[in-house]
C-alpha cells in the first residue's frame, strides 16, 4: 500500500508539473493554426546525391537572404538531405521571398569579344522592342480587354522573332515575351569572355534612387583584391570600343563603355554601381541576394502552403471543439458503462492528456492539424486499453473473486494484449517519422507520445487510482464495478 | 451480459460476405485503372500530381448569389496569362457563393498571386485572411508518392515481422490476412468514391492506411490472445473454444471501437475540411478492421 501512495505523490507531481510547464512554455503552433506560409526549396543537383557541406553552404547562402529580407520570426530548417523549409508566420507575402530565394545570383563580370559591336547594338535594339511590348502588355492586362492591342503586340512579337531566328514555345503571350527577352539576355552574355571578377569579390551591395530618374541603381562594394581585380579589368578596356557586361544567371543585365580617362590606372576606390533600369523591389531583391552570395547549386520552390491567420485560428476552435467534445462522448460513455471504472479512466484520460500537452511543449512537438488528430485518435487508444483491463476485472470478479485481487489480475492479465497493441502502433509511427513528410511527421509525433504515454496512464495511473478509491469503504462495493443488468439482478 | 454469436454455424456467410466485398473492391480498382481520365487505381489528389489549390472566401453578403462559376472562368481566361492552366482550371463555389475554390495544374508563386489578383477584380473583394493556399511541384509530388508508398511497405513488413516472432505461422498468417483485407477494402472504397464522386487522395490517405493496419492487427491480436489462453486451460472442443473467445472479447473489441470512432466522428463533423476525408478514411477502417477480428480471422481459425 506504502508504494501505492508513493505513486499517487509522483502522479499528482506529474500532473502539477504539466500544468506549470504548459503554462511557463506555451504550445508551439504550426502554420496551419496561426497563419503563414510555408516554402519547400529542393536543392537541384544534375549527378550524384547531395553532400552535407554543399546542403550547409546552401542553407548558409539561404539564410543570409532571408534575415537580409529583413522578414520577423522565419524559420529555416533542412529536410530528408536535399531540401529546406522556410517558414514565414502572419502575414508576409511569400512572393518575394520566393523571388529572391529562387535565384542562384551568380555575379560575372565579363569584357566584351572583337568585333561583335554590331551583333551586340542589334540585340540591344531587340531588348528595348520587347521591353517596350511587355509595358504595353501590362497595360492592357490592367485596362478593360483590348483584342486589338494584344493582335498588335503578337505581331510586332513575330517581327522580333524573326529578326533574332528565335522561335518561341512558351503557349501564351506573356510567357513568350519573357522567353525571347531571356534569350536576347542570354545572346548577349554570349558575346563577352569571362574574368577573373566575380561576385564571390564583393563584400556589400547596396542600392539608391538614380538622381536623373526614378531608377533604382544598386552598389556593388569589392574586397581590397576584388577591387584590384576591377581596377585591372577596366584599365584593360578603358578607351576602347569594347563594353563591360554585368551579368546575373548567364544573363546580362548591364553592359557599359569604360572612359579613356581610366586607361592609366582603372576604375579604383573598389566599388562599382549597376544602373540596369531596376524598379525599387528589382534593386533590393538584387541586393539582398547579392549580400547573401550566390547559391553553390541551384534550388527550385517545389512546394508552397500560405493560410491566412483568420483561417488558422478557425482551424484552433474547430479541432477544440472536436476534442473536447470527443473526450466528454467517450467520459460519459465509459462512466455510463463501467460506473466507478469508467470514472477512474476519465481520471487517468485527464491526467493522459496533460501529459501530452506538456511533453509538446517540452520536446517542443510544434502542434499541426494533422498534430491534433494524431492526438485526438490516440485518445481513443488510451481508452482501449482502460476497456481492456476493465473486461478482465469483471470477468475476475463475475468468477467470484475479491475487489483487490480482480483489480490485481484483471491489470496483470491484459498487460500482454495492451503492450502488442501498443507495440504494433508505435511500429507504424516510427516508419512514418522516419519517411514521412513534413505534415506526416507532425501526426506520426503526437499520435506515437500519445500511446507511449498511454502505457503509463493507463497500465499504472489508473491501477494507483483504483487502489486509490478501494481504500474508502463506500467504494468498495462489487455492484458498483458490474455492469448495471447483474445490479438489477 | 454474454454475447452469443454463431461463428461456427456462420462461418460460409462470412466468408462469403467477405468474399463479396474483396471483389467489389478489387472491381472498382480495376475500373479506376481502365476506364478512368486519371488511369491509377485510385485518384490521386495534388499531394501526389502536383497543383495548385486555392480556397478563399468573399467579402460580400447577399449579393455574393449573383455570379456563376463559368462565367469568373470565362473572365480569367480573358485577362490571364497562362492559357494553358486556364483550360485545366476548376472553380467551385460553396456556402452560398462566399467560399470561393479553385484547382489549377502547377503554377509559380507569381502566377498564383496573379490568378488571385485576377479573381479579387472579378468577384472581389476578397478576405486574404481566410486564404488556404497550396501548391506543390509536380517533382515534389512524385517523390511524396514514392514516399508514400515506401512508408506503407515497409511499416507492413514491420508489424507482419513483429506478428510472425509473436505468433506461431498460422495465427500470424491469419491475422495478415485479415489486414489485407482490411486495407484492400478500404482502398476500394477509395477507388469507388473516385469514380463516382471525383474524390482525390492525399498522403493523410496513406498514414489513415497505417493507421488502420495498426488497429486492425491489434484487435485481431487481442482475440488471437484469448483463444491461445482458452485452448489452453479449457477442456471444451477447438472450434467451441474459439467461438467463446470471439463472445468473451466481443464486448471489449465493439467498445473500443465505438471510443475510437467518437473522436473520428468529432472530428468529421467540427474538425477542419482537411481532415474531413482522412477522418472518414479512418472511420470505415476502424469498422472494417472490427468486423474483420471479431468474426473473419476466427473464422479462417475454426475447422470444418
Amino acid at each position: 500500500m506504502k508504494r501505492r501512495q508513493g505513486w499517487l505523490f509522483f502522479i499528482i507531481f506529474l500532473l502539477t508539473l504539466s500544468v506549470y510547464l504548459l503554462i511557463n512554455y506555451p504550445l508551439q503552433l504550426g502554420l496551419d493554426l496561426q497563419g503563414g506560409s510555408q516554402l519547400t526549396l529542393q536543392i537541384i543537383k544534375e549527378e550524384g546525391k547531395v553532400t552535407n557541406d554543399e546542403l550547409d553552404a546552401v542553407y548558409s547562402v539561404i539564410d543570409r537572404r532571408v534575415n537580409n529580407l529583413g522578414v520577423s520570426e522565419s524559420n529555416l530548417q533542412t529536410l530528408g538531405g536535399d531540401q529546406l523549409i522556410l517558414e514565414l508566420p502572419g502575414e508576409q507575402n511569400p512572393l518575394v521571398a520566393s523571388r529572391v530565394l529562387g535565384k542562384t545570383a551568380l555575379l560575372e563580370f565579363r569584357t566584351q569579344k572583337e568585333g561583335t559591336s554590331t551583333n551586340l547594338k542589334n540585340l540591344q535594339i531587340q531588348r528595348l522592342n520587347i521591353k517596350e511590348l511587355t509595358e504595353q502588355f501590362s497595360i492592357s492586362e490592367n485596362s478593360q480587354y483590348d483584342a486589338n492591342l494584344i493582335k498588335i503586340i503578337q505581331d510586332d512579337l513575330k517581327e522580333i522573332e524573326q529578326e533574332l531566328d528565335y522561335s518561341s514555345t512558351s503557349s501564351d503571350l506573356y510567357g513568350k515575351l519573357i522567353e525571347i527577352k531571356k534569350y536576347i539576355d542570354k545572346e548577349i552574355t554570349n558575346l563577352f569572355i569571362k574574368t577573373d571578377l566575380s561576385g564571390k569579390d564583393l563584400i556589400n551591395a547596396g542600392r539608391r534612387q538614380e538622381q536623373t530618374n526614378s531608377n533604382w541603381e544598386v552598389l556593388l562594394t569589392f574586397s581590397s583584391s576584388g577591387g584590384e581585380k576591377f581596377a585591372k579589368l577596366t584599365k584593360s578596356i578603358a578607351g576602347t570600343n569594347q563594353l563591360l557586361a554585368i551579368i546575373l544567371d548567364g544573363e546580362s543585365i548591364s553592359e557599359a563603355s569604360v572612359g579613356s580617362q581610366f586607361a592609366n590606372t582603372g576604375i579604383t576606390g573598389g566599388s562599382a554601381t549597376i544602373s540596369g533600369n531596376f524598379s525599387a523591389e528589382n534593386a533590393r531583391e538584387l541586393e539582398v541576394q547579392l549580400k547573401g552570395g550566390s547559391l553553390p547549386l541551384p534550388i527550385e520552390i517545389v512546394e508552397a502552403n500560405t493560410i491566412g491567420a483568420l483561417l488558422g485560428s478557425k482551424n484552433i476552435l474547430k479541432s477544440l471543439y472536436a476534442a473536447i467534445c470527443g473526450l466528454i462522448l467517450v467520459g460519459i460513455f465509459m462512466i455510463f458503462n463501467y460506473r466507478i471504472l469508467g470514472f477512474v479512466s476519465v481520471l487517468s484520460l485527464v491526467l493522459y492528456g496533460f501529459l501530452n500537452l506538456a511533453l509538446y511543449s517540452l520536446i517542443p512537438v510544434t502542434l499541426t492539424l494533422p498534430g491534433i488528430s494524431g492526438l485526438i485518435l490516440s485518445i481513443g487508444m488510451a481508452v482501449d486499453a482502460n476497456i481492456l483491463i476493465f473486461e478482465r476485472i469483471r470477468e475476475e470478479l463475475d468468477d467470484g473473486n475479491t475487489l483487490t485481487r480482480s483489480i490485481d489480475s484483471g491489470f496483470q492479465r491484459a498487460n500482454s494484449s495492451i503492450v502488442d497493441g501498443h507495440i504494433t502502433t508505435i511500429l507504424s509511427c516510427f516508419v512514418l517519422f522516419l519517411l514521412g513528410t513534413n505534415f506526416v511527421k507532425g501526426f506520426a509525433a503526437t499520435l506515437g507520445i500519445g500511446v507511449l504515454i498511454s502505457l503509463f496512464t493507463s497500465l499504472n495511473c489508473s491501477k494507483t487510482i483504483l487502489r486509490f478509491f478501494t481504500t474508502y469503504q463506500t467504494l468498495r462495493q462489487k455492484s458498483l464495478y458490474l455492469p448495471r443488468k447483474n445490479f438489477s439482478n | 451480459m454474454k454475447y452469443n454469436l454463431e461463428l461456427i454455424k456462420n462461418k460460409r456467410k462470412i466468408i462469403s460476405f467477405s468474399t463479396v466485398l474483396i471483389l467489389l473492391s478489387l472491381i472498382g480498382i480495376l475500373y479506376s485503372t481502365f476506364n478512368t481520365s486519371y488511369k491509377k487505381p485510385i485518384n490521386l489528389g495534388m499531394d501526389f500530381v502536383g497543383g495548385n489549390e486555392i480556397r478563399i472566401e468573399r467579402v460580400c453578403e447577399e449579393e455574393c448569389s449573383n455570379f456563376s462559376p463559368d462565367s469568373v472562368i470565362e473572365y480569367l481566361r480573358e485577362i490571364s496569362q497562362n492559357k494553358n492552366v486556364l483550360n485545366n482550371i476548376k472553380l467551385q463555389s460553396q456556402n452560398n457563393n462566399k467560399l470561393i475554390s479553385i484547382r489549377t495544374p502547377y503554377l509559380s508563386i507569381e502566377e498564383s498571386t496573379n490568378l488571385i489578383n485576377n479573381l479579387d477584380n472579378i468577384i472581389g473583394p476578397l478576405n486574404y485572411e481566410s486564404k488556404d493556399s497550396r501548391l506543390i511541384g509536380p517533382k515534389l509530388g512524385k517523390r511524396l508518392l514514392i514516399n508514400c508508398v515506401t512508408s506503407l511497405l515497409v511499416s507492413l513488413f514491420a508489424i507482419s515481422l513483429y506478428i510472425t516472432i509473436r505468433f506461431d505461422k498460422k495465427y500470424a498468417l491469419f491475422a495478415l490476412l485479415a489486414l489485407f483485407h482490411d486495407l484492400l477494402i478500404v482502398f476500394g472504397i477509395f477507388s469507388w468514391l473516385g469514380i463516382i464522386l471525383s474524390v482525390e487522395v492525399n498522403s493523410l490517405f496513406a498514414v489513415s492506411l497505417l493507421t488502420i493496419a495498426g488497429y486492425s492487427v491489434n484487435d485481431t491480436v487481442v482475440i488471437f490472445d484469448r483463444i491461445r489462453e482458452n485452448l489452453r486451460s479449457s477442456k471444451k472442443g477447438y472450434n467451441e473454444n474459439i467461438q467463446l473467445s470471439v463472445n468473451e472479447s466481443f464486448r471489449r473489441t465493439t467498445f473500443t471501437s465505438i471510443t475510437t470512432l467518437i473522436p473520428l466522428l468529432s472530428l468529421i463533423l467540427f474538425g477542419s475540411y482537411s481532415l474531413f476525408w482522412f477522418s472518414l478514411s479512418l472511420s470505415l477502417g476502424i469498422i472494417i478492421g472490427s468486423y474483420s477480428s471479431i468474426l473473419l480471422a476466427p473464422s479462417f481459425l475454426l475447422e470444418d
